[in-house]
């Protein structure tokens, strides 16, 4: 038989069988259960709306604020500079880019923290790093940056800073109370480190 | 699994070893199959010698099933594996120009080491040009790194391009090769020389 | 350069038997590496190692070892397809050992001499350097591993160079008939 023949008979057969099965498209877990489990006891995907709020008013570049309910939700309101990549497209292929990376902090916001923990948690057994909750969701937000309440005026000084900085922060963010000129204090707590690592570097260019 | 350097399952410097293992490999198979020789490289754009094409589109066959059968058993995660990135203009000039190298040098960068390798004169010439024509490009790279960014369509697949999945075209392109070598093996008949 | 009966060469390999087992070599580099065969990557790292040794200072004037350096941490010697071009040198020996082809000599047809054959290799080098810098890879860095994924870059470099050279044959006929 003719070398060729002899190439055609296997080649064309394993085309055939690679051109009918379906593609492996499958994503595999880079996090044990237990590992996962771990980090939702120490809530560390939580990030506060006062860190939030301080980040968006300080133009922060390294935030990405991904709102992951439905687009019709998106599109009545969301917060500023915010993307929507709701839930059900997280895993498409043109938003990979964007919940795979180290250089910004994305932050998934939802009505409450159910979807945006489903995010989360989904983007953190993927092995993707650098993606967190708005804590309470925009819910919260809304009580606590948008329409603040007065401590009592019994309440420590830490309470009356952070009103005034919310206060501040909800006026600059479209909220009810005109802008206050107290000292804005930062009263944010710290924003949680980038992590880097997590994403597996393709290799690089070859020849 | 695999790839195994970028999951960490080997180290950097295995990873190393195993890079001259597998140059081993290049060098001994192209040897074998007669890359080292230019005029049997050259022999394709002629007709009497076909080898090249035979070679070339065997091992992209090869390599591509390989793959897309390693992905199918989970064997490879072919997320992770380099996908060249295509920039439009620098891939055609830069193709064309390599063309016209081909034909004028009868080697390209892999073969001519390969040739190098056994003692080919002309081969070690065409290596000492390489180094020149790289350092052409380095010392005048601001003169051309217009085009050499230019149109960036980022890493495609040619089969999401054409919009088919990977088994389909590669099934196609099984076809298309193994038609090539029919025509291939036409043509050396109808232009026969002997070996040399 | 017709056949001499001096030394007895070994056939060479099927090309279809050649081209499996290439394409195993291929397989096995993305296997291990994630990435696939190359061979200007490696001329690319020498000539970046000689540059920045001989003028220190270019790793910030020139855009070219710049940009080599930024995505290369470390030696550039101590690359993967340094490694594997180095590999290259020894395989190509031991097979040409092995069928006893190991000879220095020039080779061309008879119709042209040694010298213009060595000034035509030299140039064809020149331009194969330079191309494989902007179009990201030579045949086998672009065109040949860049099939294998399935690349559409690969695809369009593999015509490019191959289309080039058929369109071209027709001048440098002499060289090689």
């Amino acid at each position: 038989m003719k070398p060729r023949n002899l190439l055609a008979l296997f080649i064309i057969p394993m085309g055939l069988i690679i051109a009918a099965v379906p593609q492996n498209k499958t994503k595999p877990y880079k996090l044990t259960a237990e590992e996962l489990l771990g980090e939702v006891n120490t809530r560390t995907q939580y990030v506060t709306p006062d860190a939030v709020a301080d980040m968006i008013i300080k133009k922060d570049p390294s935030l990405r604020l991904i709102d992951v309910r439905s687009q019709d939700e998106f599109e009545k309101f969301s917060l500023p500079g915010a993307i929507n990549i709701p839930v059900t497209d997280l895993l498409s292929d043109q938003y990979t880019d964007i919940i795979n990376q180290d250089i910004k902090m994305n932050i998934f916001y939802s009505n409450g923290t159910l979807t945006s923990n489903e995010a989360w948690m989904i983007t953190r057994q993927l092995g993707f790093s650098n993606n967190f909750v708005l804590e309470g969701g925009l819910n919260y937000w809304f009580d606590a940056i948008l329409n603040p309440q007065k401590p009592a005026s019994t309440s420590p000084d830490e309470e009356f800073a952070k009103y005034d900085f919310r206060k501040s922060a909800g006026g600059a963010l479209g909220g009810g109370g005109a802008i206050q000129t107290t000292q804005n204090l930062g009263a944010s707590s710290a924003k949680p480190m980038l992590k880097p690592g997590g994403k597996k570097k393709k290799a690089s260019g070859g020849c | 699994m695999g790839p195994l350097a970028i999951n960490e399952i080997i180290s950097e410097n295995t990873n190393l070893f195993l890079a001259f293992i597998i140059g081993i490999g290049f060098g001994f198979v192209l040897e074998q199959s007669g890359f080292s020789s230019s005029r049997k490289l050259a022999g394709v754009f002629y007709g009497y010698d076909t080898v090249v094409l035979k070679v070339f589109f065997t091992a992209a066959i090869t390599g591509m099933l390989g793959l897309l059968f390693f992905s199918l058993f989970g064997w490879i995660d072919l997320n992770l594996v380099y996908v060249n990135p295509t920039y439009l203009t620098s891939a055609i000039v830069g193709g064309i120009i390599m063309g016209a190298g081909f034909i004028m040098g009868g080697y390209c960068p892999g073969t001519s080491f390969c040739g190098a390798s056994i003692g080919k004169i002309d081969a070690i010439v065409f290596i000492g040009g390489l180094f020149i024509g790289v350092f052409i490009f380095g010392i005048g790279y601001d003169l051309w790194d217009g085009m050499y960014l230019a149109s960036n369509l980022g890493s495609p697949k040619i089969s999401t391009t054409l919009g088919m999945s990977d088994g389909i075209f590669a099934f196609l392109l099984i076809l298309a090769a193994l038609a090539m070598f029919w025509v291939a093996e036409w043509a050396e008949k109808k232009f026969p020389r002997e070996e040399y | 350069m017709t056949k001499t009966k001096e030394v007895k060469q070994k056939k060479y390999l099927n090309p279809y038997v050649g081209g499996v087992l290439l394409g195993i070599v291929l397989l096995a580099a993305n296997f291990v590496s994630g990435r696939g065969l190359g061979a200007s990557g490696a001329i690319k790292s020498t000539v970046v190692t000689a540059v920045t040794a001989i003028v220190p200072s270019s790793t910030e004037s020139s855009g070219f070892v710049k940009e080599f350096s930024e995505s290369h941490k470390g030696n550039p010697m101590k690359t993967w397809l340094v490694f594997e071009m180095m590999g290259v040198l020894v395989g190509g020996f031991l097979s040409g050992a092995f069928a006893g082809r190991l000879k220095f000599k020039v080779e061309h047809s008879p119709q042209i001499t040694s010298r213009k054959r060595l000034l035509l290799a030299l140039g064809g080098g020149v331009l194969f350097g330079f191309g494989s810098q902007l179009g990201r890879g030579c045949t086998s860095g672009s065109a040949l591993s860049g099939m294998a994924v399935l690349s559409l870059g690969g695809f369009i470099t593999m015509m490019a160079i191959f289309g080039t050279a058929f369109a071209l044959a027709y001048l440098f006929r002499k060289n090689w008939i």
